[in-house]
């Protein structure tokens, strides 16, 4: 089966039927999920490019910053998936035939193997060579900033 | 410049975009703040540390976020003033702003207010859910915007 075959299976399914038919204030809190998920996967980041450029929090170790950045963070990945997963799903035909879309996809796994590796070994690496913990920092929001930026766009070509 | 925003192919998603990494990085931020103030993250940092040393940062974040969305505000103001969710949207941050006033100019004053150690007053948990709070409504209702555009 294409794949393109498959995502027309998925469209005409009863789920995505169901999705699409229903009220649109559904998809409006799928939105609301999406952007809380985005929020929360994004500011530990922040936090701890913060603590890696030495701005803040210098005296607390830069391996609890990452373990307790990790837990919200996690969740806000996940809750941001999950949501923008149900809205693919709703309408895979629509997306896959816009090119904004796939470049996300395409930052996305970028986004996440950075997000991966920074939230496993940014500490270690900052003891071994602080200018590589940061360059990967900044790679990794950048990453994130570029997945947000074509997501907007979806909606616009 | 509203119209030349409308018009424009790509200048309002990239506002958009904007006003997204801005909201991430200044109620990103400052929802982690919110979260320290509430005994749940950070927990060993002494809170006056993390509220003074983020500060830079989430007004940094709340600058782009008002440029942005004042920008935004201006090529479709007239859509965006008959949309119930919007005044809303400016009334949680009005609340929001007053709560966090209240918190920095009496609250964080007080001398036994910010501990290094031990368990926050009362009045520190009750203000960090506070702006917890209104700042995930102002989120909602900004969100809700372009899906409730007029009254029923």
């Amino acid at each position: 089966m294409s794949l393109v075959k498959l995502l027309n299976w998925v469209q005409t399914s009863r789920f995505a039927h169901g999705i699409a038919e229903s009220n649109h204030l559904l998809i409006a809190f799928l939105q609301v999920v999406h952007v809380f998920g985005f929020i929360f996967l994004l500011a530990p980041l922040f936090l701890v490019g913060l603590r890696l450029y030495r701005l803040v929090l210098t005296n607390y170790p830069i391996e609890q910053v990452v373990k307790q950045g990790r837990k919200l963070s996690l969740f806000g990945l996940s809750m941001t998936l999950s949501s923008g997963l149900v809205m693919f799903l709703s309408a895979p035909l629509h997306y896959y035939y816009n090119w904004a879309f796939d470049t996300k996809m395409g930052l996305l796994v970028l986004a996440i193997v950075l997000y991966v590796a920074q939230f496993l070994c940014v500490a270690a690496l900052d003891r071994r060579s602080p200018a590589l913990a940061r360059l990967g920092i900044s790679m990794s929001l950048l990453s994130w900033i570029a997945v947000c930026m074509a997501g907007r766009a979806i909606g616009f070509v | 410049m509203g119209t030349a925003i409308a018009e424009g192919r790509f200048a309002f998603p990239v506002l958009e975009g904007i006003h997204l990494i801005g909201l991430s990085m200044a109620v990103g931020l400052l929802l982690l703040t919110d979260l320290r103030l509430m005994g749940v993250f950070l927990p060993q940092v002494p809170v006056r540390q993390v509220h003074r040393q983020l500060q830079p940062y989430i007004l940094g974040g709340f600058a782009v976020v008002i440029v942005a969305g004042t920008l935004l505000f201006f090529s479709e103001a007239s859509t965006l003033i008959v949309s119930p969710p919007w005044p809303f949207k400016f009334f949680f941050m009005l609340l929001a702003a007053v709560n966090a006033l209240y918190f920095e100019f009496v609250i964080a004053r007080r001398p036994e207010a910010l501990p290094e150690k031990g368990p926050l007053p009362l009045s520190v948990r009750c203000a960090g859910l506070a702006s917890f709070v209104l700042w995930a409504l102002v989120i909602i209702c900004g969100r809700m915007i372009p899906y409730i555009p007029h009254w029923a």
